[in-house]
C-alpha cells in the first residue's frame, strides 16, 4: 500500500485532539469539583474556563512574540518562536477585527484558516496553529519564512538569476498549485508576492485567502478573483463556472514575468488587461475558443482587428532564455481557451523539467536579505490586493514588438 | 491505500475522529467541568444577592439568601447523555431552519451546520452556552466556509422570529474557538454520488475493474450486476434500482447520519456504504465485492494468517470493512427523530425544565459579553442587584420566581419551538 | 619552501649573458627557463625574447627557449630546481591545448589502485622514469613512454572534442539529444516503478485468483505461498534495480564525458599501459533525476479506475452546457473528486487507528504541529 511521500506530516504527529489536554484537565476539573465546598467565592483558575477555552490557551501558551514585522489594515504579523525552543521561529499572523466589517470574521481569514488546514505540502505554507487572543482576536500560526518572496528577486536589478534557477523555482510552484488541484482547492491568487521563499529556498505558496474548493457543478463561483495582471481571460470574460485552469494562467504569468523580469501583460483596467492578452497571444473567437461568446463579458472584435493565435515561434521569440521546449511549456500554460490549457499535473509531466540544465539546488538559488520585512509586508496584505506600487512604470517598459 | 492516507491528512481525521470511549470520556469531562462552573456561578449570583439584601438591612431576606446558598451545592446539572439528547434537538432544528430558509440551504451548508455544532458541544456544555444561541450561528458558519455566502442582514432577515443579527453573530467567535479553528467537513454525500456514478457505468456495460483486481471485464462486471439478489423493494430495471438506492441512502445521510456521532467514528465512505447497505444490501455488497473481491459472508471466519503473520491485504480489509459497516449501519438504523417520538418528546421537555435551572447565568447573554470583550462578563442576573428601589428585595424576589415559573411553564409547552434566541435575558 | 634564492642581495652577481652586475644595477633581476636552466638577466631576457623563440645565448646550449617560461628560480641550487620542476611535469603532464591547458597525472593515489602491491609496484615505476631524467639515463626512452602515455590519452581527449564540435553544429541536435536523455532517465526510472508495481499486482492477482478458484479454507496455504514468491521475487527485483541504477550511471557519466576533459583524461589513464592496475573508476552516485512529482505517482489509486465518462442523467445538461465548459469547468475534475471521495478512507477503521494514536500519545505528549515544528527545529529551521 503506498503512502504519501509527504510522510513527514504524517497524521500521528500532527494531531491537534484534545484528548491530551482532556486527560489532563480531567484531573483538574475532579479536583475542582471535590474541593468546591472550600473554594466557595474563588474560581478556581482551571474550573474558571471552559474545556474550549482551556485548549485555546494550551495552544496559544505554546508560541512567544517577538517582534512586529509588518502591519496592514488587515493584519498584524509578528516572529515569534515555540515557547520551549527558544531557536524555533514562527511567523505570527494576528487578524484585526474589522470593527466596520459586521459579518464576523471576514471570508479571506475564513477561507485562508480552513484551507490550510487541510493542505500539508514542501510548496504551501505551513500553517502550525490557530489561536484566539482575549481580545478575541485570531492568531494563524505559520512558518517563517525569511527569504522574501520572488517578487523582491525579480526586481532586484542586482540578483542575477539564470534559467536553471528558474526551473527551479517553477518546479516548486507547480508543485504546490497541483498539490491544491489535487486537493480539489483553487487558490485564485498566484502572483509572485504569493510566493515566499523559506530560509532553504524552498518556494511556498500563501496567501489562500481568495482560495475555494471546486468541481462542483452548477454552483457560480466569482469572476472577480485573481490580481488583473495574473487573471486569465475567462475570468475577464465572467465565468462563473471554471476550474484549475485558471490558476495555470497565473503560473504562466509568473513564468514570463521571471523570464522577462517585469510582468508580461500588465493591463491598467480590466478592459485594457484583455485588450493586452489580445494583442500579446492573439484574439479569442469561436474558432479558437469554442463558446466563448456565451461568456457574460465577450466582447466581440472587429474583424480587422483579430489578432492571430500566436505560434510556437511566437513564445520562442518572445522568451529565448526559456529555449524551445520551456517556451513550449509556457505556450501550453497560455493557452487562451482554459480547456486547451494543460492541468498542473499536465505541466510537471512536462519535458522542461527533466532536461539539461537541471533545475538549481535550493541552497545555490540566488537569494536576498531584508525578507523578514518582506514576509510581514505579504502576509499582511488582503487576498486580492495588488501593491499599487509595484511596476509602475511596467507598461510602459513591455513591447511586444508588434501592433 | 492511497485513498486512505489522503483522508488521514485531512482535519477531520486529524481532529475529529474518535473511539467510541474516548468520544465518551470526552463529553463526561467536558459535563464536569460544566458543572463545576455552573455551580460557582450560581452562588456568585446568589452571594451577590445576599450582599445586596445585607445593604438593605432586611433580615428577612438574608434568610432566603442563606437558603439559596445552600441550595447551590446541591443544583442538579445536566448529565451528559441528557446533553446529548439537547443537543440532537437542536442538530434536528437546524435541519428543519436550513430546509424551511427561503430558498432552501443546500444539503451540504445544513450538514456542516449540524456538524459544527456537533463538534462544538464536544468541548462545551449547554449549560453554559445554549444551543439555541449557538444554532443560527452555526448555520450562518457553514454559509461562510461552504461558499454559500449571504451578507448577516440578509441572512437574520431569512431567520423566522425576532433573531436579530446581532444575535446570530455574537457566538461566531465562541463557535469557532470551539471548531478548534477547523472550518472543513468531510460528507458522504459526494461520495454516494461517485458510487453511484460507478455502479452505472457498470450497469450500462462501461464499468472499469478496481486497480487490484483487474481482470474483471466491463462485462463481467456488468453480468455480476445483473445477477445480484432481488432487491428490497422490486424495480422496474437496474437503473431504476440504482436510482432508488441513492434516493434513499441520501435520505439517511441527511438525516441519521447527521443526528448520530457517525462523523466521529467512521469515515465518510464507511457512512454512505453503510447507509448504502440500509437501502440496498445486494447492490452495495456488489460493490464492496468489485472494489475488494469477496464475497464475505456474514459469518466470517477469523482473519487467516499465515507463518509470517502475514494477511492477505485485500481479504483483511474486506472481513475488517464487513463489521465495520455492520456497526455502523446499525448506528444510523437506529435514529428516530425526536420530533416524530412522544417518549423521547417527553423525555426532552424534562431535560430542558432542567436545563432551565441549571443554566449558568454567566454566560447567558453571549451578545452583552461580545460587546464587553475582554472584560470579565459580568453576571446577567446582577441586574437584579442595582441599587435598592422603592420596592423591597423580598418582593422582588418573589415577583422573580413567579416570572421564573411562567417562564418555564411557557417553555415545557413549546420547548424551543420557534424562538430561537433565549428569553432569559430579558428578565 | 627554501627561500628564494634569486631575491638575494648579492653585490657581486653577474649576469652570464650581459656582464652586468647588480652593483651597478641594484634592481637585477634573474630568471631561468626550465628547459636548460640556465640563469640570466630580466632585461636579457626582454632583450632576446620577446621578438618570438630564440636560442639560448648561453655557450654550447642549443636550447629553444620562449619567454613566457622564463622564471625566477626558486632554489639555490639550479640541480634541485630541475629535479623539483621533473617531478612536478612528471606528475601533472601539462600538454596545451586550443585555450586549454590539460593535466595528465601521474600523482595517483593509493586508493585508486587495486591492491597495495600494485600501488607500490606504481611507485616505483614512477621513481624509475623520475630519477631517468634527474639523471639524464635513457632520456629519450623515458621520454618515448611519456610521450606515449600523453598522446594516448591525447587521443581521448581530441575524440571528445570532436564529439563537443559535432554538438556545438547543432543547437537543435543537442537539445534533441539532451532531450533524449532525459527520456531515458524517465524511462529507467518508469522501468523501476512499473516492474516494482507489476509483481506486487500479479503476486497478488496469482493469490487472488488462486483464492477464488480455490476455497476459502485453502486460502492460508495460497497467501504463504504468494508472500513467498514475493520474497523471491523482491530480490530479484533488487538486481533489477541495480542495473537500472548502473544504467543511470553510464548515462551520468556520459554526461560528465562532454561536461569535463579532466575526468575523461583520468578515465583514458585507466587503460593506458603505462600505468598498471588501476582501480576502474567509480563515477559517484548519481543524483537522483529530478522528480517533479516529488515521488508521488499522480492519479495513483487503489479502490478504483477513474474514467473519462460516467452515465449521469443528473450530468447531462452540463455536458453540453457551451457556457460552462467555455469558463473551463470540467466535469473530468467532478469525476475525480467524487470518486476520491467515494472511497477515501474505506479502510481507515478509526476505532483502531484513534486507540492507537492515543495510546502513542500517552509516550509523547501533545503531539501536535507545534511539536514537530520544535523537532525541526532542533535540526536548525
Amino acid at each position: 500500500m503506498a503512502l504519501s511521500p509527504f510522510g513527514s506530516r504524517s497524521p500521528s504527529m500532527t494531531v491537534h485532539s484534545p484528548n491530551t489536554a482532556i486527560r489532563l484537565r480531567a484531573t483538574a476539573a475532579q479536583n475542582s469539583v471535590a474541593g468546591s465546598t472550600a473554594a466557595v467565592a474563588k474560581p478556581m483558575p482551571d474550573g474558571d474556563r471552559e474545556l474550549t477555552e482551556q485548549l485555546n490557551i494550551e495552544v496559544r501558551e505554546r508560541y512567544v512574540k517577538d517582534k512586529k514585522v509588518g502591519e496592514g489594515t488587515y493584519a498584524v504579523v509578528y516572529v515569534g518562536h515555540l515557547q520551549d525552543d527558544p531557536s524555533s521561529r514562527v511567523a505570527i499572523k494576528k487578524i484585526k477585527v474589522n470593527a466596520e466589517y459586521k459579518d464576523g470574521l471576514a471570508m479571506d481569514a475564513v477561507r485562508e484558516v480552513k484551507y490550510l488546514q487541510e493542505l500539508k505540502h514542501p510548496n504551501v505554507i505551513t500553517l502550525h496553529d490557530v489561536f484566539s487572543s482575549k481580545d478575541q482576536n485570531l492568531s494563524l500560526v505559520l512558518e517563517f519564512l525569511p527569504g522574501g518572496d520572488l517578487e523582491m528577486l525579480i526586481k532586484d536589478s542586482d540578483i542575477h538569476y539564470g534559467v536553471a534557477d528558474i526551473k527551479a523555482w517553477m518546479g516548486m510552484l507547480a508543485r504546490g498549485v497541483w498539490w491544491c488541484h489535487e486537493n480539489f482547492v483553487l487558490h485564485r491568487d498566484i502572483k509572485p508576492n504569493n510566493l515566499l521563499i523559506a530560509s532553504d529556498g524552498e518556494v511556498k505558496l500563501a496567501d489562500f485567502g481568495l482560495a475555494r474548493s471546486f468541481a462542483d457543478p452548477l454552483f457560480n463561483m466569482t469572476h472577480q478573483v485573481i490580481t488583473r495582471w495574473y487573471r486569465p481571460p475567462e475570468l475577464l470574460y465572467g465565468a462563473r463556472q471554471y476550474s484549475g485552469a485558471v490558476d495555470v494562467w497565473s503560473m504562466g504569468m509568473v513564468f514570463a514575468e521571471l523570464l522577462l523580469r517585469v510582468p508580461f501583460v500588465a493591463g491598467s483596467t480590466d478592459l485594457d488587461q484583455i485588450t493586452k492578452i489580445c494583442e500579446a497571444f492573439g484574439t479569442p473567437t469561436e474558432d479558437n475558443w469554442p463558446g466563448v461568446s456565451k461568456l457574460p463579458y465577450y466582447i466581440p472584435t472587429d474583424k480587422a482587428q483579430v489578432v492571430p493565435l500566436q505560434g510556437r515561434d511566437f513564445f520562442l521569440r518572445q522568451f529565448p532564455t526559456a529555449g524551445p521546449v520551456g517556451a513550449d511549456l509556457l505556450m501550453s500554460m497560455c493557452a487562451l481557451d482554459p480547456r486547451k490549457r494543460s492541468t498542473a499535473v499536465q505541466c510537471l509531466r512536462h519535458n522542461w523539467w527533466t532536461m539539461d540544465p537541471r533545475p538549481t539546488q535550493n541552497q545555490d538559488l540566488p537569494r536576498k536579505s531584508g525578507g523578514t520585512q518582506k514576509m510581514g509586508d505579504d502576509l499582511t496584505r488582503r487576498g486580492g490586493e495588488l501593491d499599487e506600487g509595484m511596476f509602475k512604470n511596467a507598461a510602459r517598459q513591455l513591447d511586444f514588438g508588434m501592433k | 491505500m492511497i485513498e486512505d492516507d489522503i483522508y488521514r491528512a485531512s482535519s477531520q481525521y486529524r481532529l475529529w475522529s474518535y473511539t467510541e470511549s474516548s468520544l465518551q470520556s470526552l463529553r463526561a469531562t467536558t459535563n464536569a467541568v460544566a458543572s463545576e462552573r455552573v455551580r460557582a456561578a450560581l452562588r456568585r449570583s446568589r452571594e451577590t444577592h445576599q450582599s445586596t439584601a445585607s445593604s438593605a438591612g432586611t433580615p428577612q431576606s438574608e434568610t432566603s439568601a442563606e437558603n439559596k446558598i445552600k441550595d447551590a451545592n446541591d443544583i442538579e446539572c445536566l448529565t451528559p447523555e441528557e446533553e446529548l439528547v439537547l443537543v440532537r434537538y437542536y442538530c434536528e432544528k437546524t435541519l428543519e431552519l436550513g430546509e424551511t430558509y427561503k430558498p432552501p440551504m443546500p444539503t451540504m451548508v445544513r450538514a456542516t451546520a449540524i456538524q459544527y455544532l456537533r463538534r462544538f458541544y464536544l468541548t462545551n456544555s449547554p449549560m453554559t452556552y445554549h444551543p439555541k444561541s449557538i444554532m443560527a450561528c452555526a448555520l450562518f458558519v457553514a454559509t461562510k466556509t461552504d461558499n454559500y455566502y449571504m451578507s448577516l442582514r440578509q441572512f437574520a432577515e431569512g431567520i423566522p422570529g425576532e433573531t436579530t443579527a446581532e444575535d446570530v453573530i455574537a457566538p461566531e467567535f465562541l463557535l469557532m474557538q470551539g471548531l478548534r479553528f477547523t472550518f472543513d467537513v468531510r460528507h458522504p454525500f459526494r461520495g454516494l454520488e461517485g458510487g453511484v456514478m460507478e455502479l452505472q457505468a457498470i450497469a450500462e456495460g462501461q464499468g472499469q475493474p478496481a486497480p487490484h483486481l483487474p481482470h474483471e471485464t466491463a462485462e463481467d462486471l456488468q453480468q455480476g450486476l445483473l445477477s445480484i439478489a432481488p432487491p428490497p423493494v422490486p424495480s422496474s430495471s437496474m437503473a431504476d434500482r440504482i436510482a432508488r438506492a441513492h434516493t434513499k441512502t441520501r435520505e439517511l445521510l441527511k438525516s441519521a447520519a447527521q443526528m448520530t456521532d457517525a462523523y466521529f467514528l467512521y469515515t465518510p465512505s464507511q457512512i454512505w456504504l453503510s447507509a448504502f447497505l440500509l437501502a440496498d444490501r445486494p447492490l452495495a455488497e456488489f460493490l464492496l465485492d468489485v472494489k475488494l473481491g469477496g464475497p464475505v459472508t456474514a459469518t466470517i471466519p477469523p482473519p487467516e494468517i499465515d507463518d509470517n503473520g502475514l494477511v492477505n491485504p485485500l481479504y483483511e480489509i474486506r472481513s475488517k470493512l464487513h463489521r465495520v459497516l455492520s456497526e455502523c449501519s446499525a448506528l444510523l438504523q437506529s435514529y428516530t427523530p425526536l420530533s416524530s417520538d412522544p417518549v423521547q418528546m417527553k423525555n426532552l421537555k424534562r431535560i430542558a425544565k432542567k436545563l432551565y435551572h441549571c443554566q449558568n447565568p454567566e454566560k447567558v447573554n453571549i451578545s452583552a459579553a461580545r460587546k464587553r470583550e475582554s472584560a470579565r462578563p459580568s453576571p446577567a442576573i446582577q441586574s437584579d442587584a442595582g441599587p435598592v428601589t422603592s420596592e423591597s428585595e423580598s418582593e422582588r424576589l418573589a415577583k422573580k420566581r413567579k416570572l421564573e415559573q411562567e417562564e418555564a411553564a411557557r417553555q415545557s409547552d413549546d420547548v424551543f419551538g420557534g424562538e430561537l434566541v433565549t428569553q432569559r435575558t430579558k428578565h | 619552501m627554501a627561500p628564494d634564492a634569486a631575491s638575494r642581495r648579492d653585490e657581486d652577481e653577474v649576469c652570464p649573458v650581459c656582464k652586468s652586475s647588480r652593483y651597478l644595477n641594484p634592481d637585477m633581476r634573474f630568471l631561468i627557463n626550465p628547459e636548460c636552466y640556465h640563469k640570466m638577466c630580466e632585461s636579457c631576457v626582454d632583450r632576446i625574447f620577446s621578438s618570438g623563440p630564440a636560442n639560448c645565448p648561453v655557450a654550447g646550449c642549443r636550447k629553444t627557449l620562449r619567454k613566457n617560461r622564463f622564471r625566477k628560480q626558486t632554489f639555490e641550487d639550479i640541480g634541485v630546481e630541475r629535479e623539483v620542476d621533473i617531478r612536478r611535469r612528471v606528475m601533472h603532464m601539462q600538454y596545451s591545448q586550443i585555450n586549454r591547458i590539460t593535466s595528465i597525472r601521474l600523482n595517483r593515489r593509493e586508493e585508486e589502485f587495486d591492491s597495495k602491491r600494485a600501488y607500490d609496484d606504481f611507485l616505483e615505476q614512477r621513481e624509475d622514469i623520475i630519477g631517468n631524467l634527474v639523471s639524464r639515463i635513457d632520456v629519450a626512452k623515458t621520454e618515448a613512454q611519456l610521450h606515449k602515455y600523453a598522446t594516448e590519452n591525447m587521443q581521448s581527449i581530441r575524440a571528445n572534442q570532436a564529439i563537443e564540435a559535432e554538438e556545438a553544429s547543432s543547437f537543435q541536435a543537442r537539445i534533441s539529444l539532451e532531450q533524449e536523455e532525459a527520456r531515458l532517465r524517465r524511462q529507467a526510472a518508469r522501468e523501476e516503478y512499473e516492474t516494482e508495481r507489476r509483481e506486487i499486482q500479479a503476486g497478488r492477482e496469482d493469490f487472488l485468483s488462486k483464492l477464488a478458484s480455490g476455497s476459502s479454507t485453502d486460502a492460508a496455504a495460497i497467501a504463504r505461498e504468494g508472500h513467498k514468491v514475493l520474497l523471491k521475487k523482491s530480490s530479484a527485483r533488487r538486481s533489477e534495480e541495480e542495473r537500472i541504477r548502473q544504467k543511470q550511471a553510464a548515462l551520468r557519466s556520459s554526461e560528465l564525458k562532454r561536461g569535463s576533459n579532466l575526468s575523461t583524461a583520468d578515465f583514458a589513464g585507466a587503460d593506458t599501459g603505462l600505468v598498471k592496475g588501476l582501480r576502474k573508476i567509480k563515477t559517484p552516485e548519481p543524483e537522483k533525476p529530478y522528480d517533479p512529482f516529488m515521488g508521488y505517482v499522480p492519479d495513483k489509486r487503489d479502490y478504483y479506475t477513474l474514467q473519462s465518462y460516467y452515465p449521469s442523467q443528473y450530468l447531462d445538461p452540463i455536458r453540453n452546457d457551451a457556457r460552462m465548459l467555455a469558463g473551463g469547468y470540467n466535469l473530468q475534475d467532478y469525476y475525480s473528486r467524487t470518486l476520491l471521495e467515494a472511497f477515501a478512507g474505506l479502510s481507515c477503521f478509526i476505532g483502531e487507528e484513534v486507540s492507537q494514536r492515543d495510546a502513542a500519545r500517552v509516550t509523547k505528549p501533545a503531539a501536535t504541529e507545534g511539536t514537530a515544528l520544535a523537532a525541526e527545529s532542533g535540526q536548525g529551521v
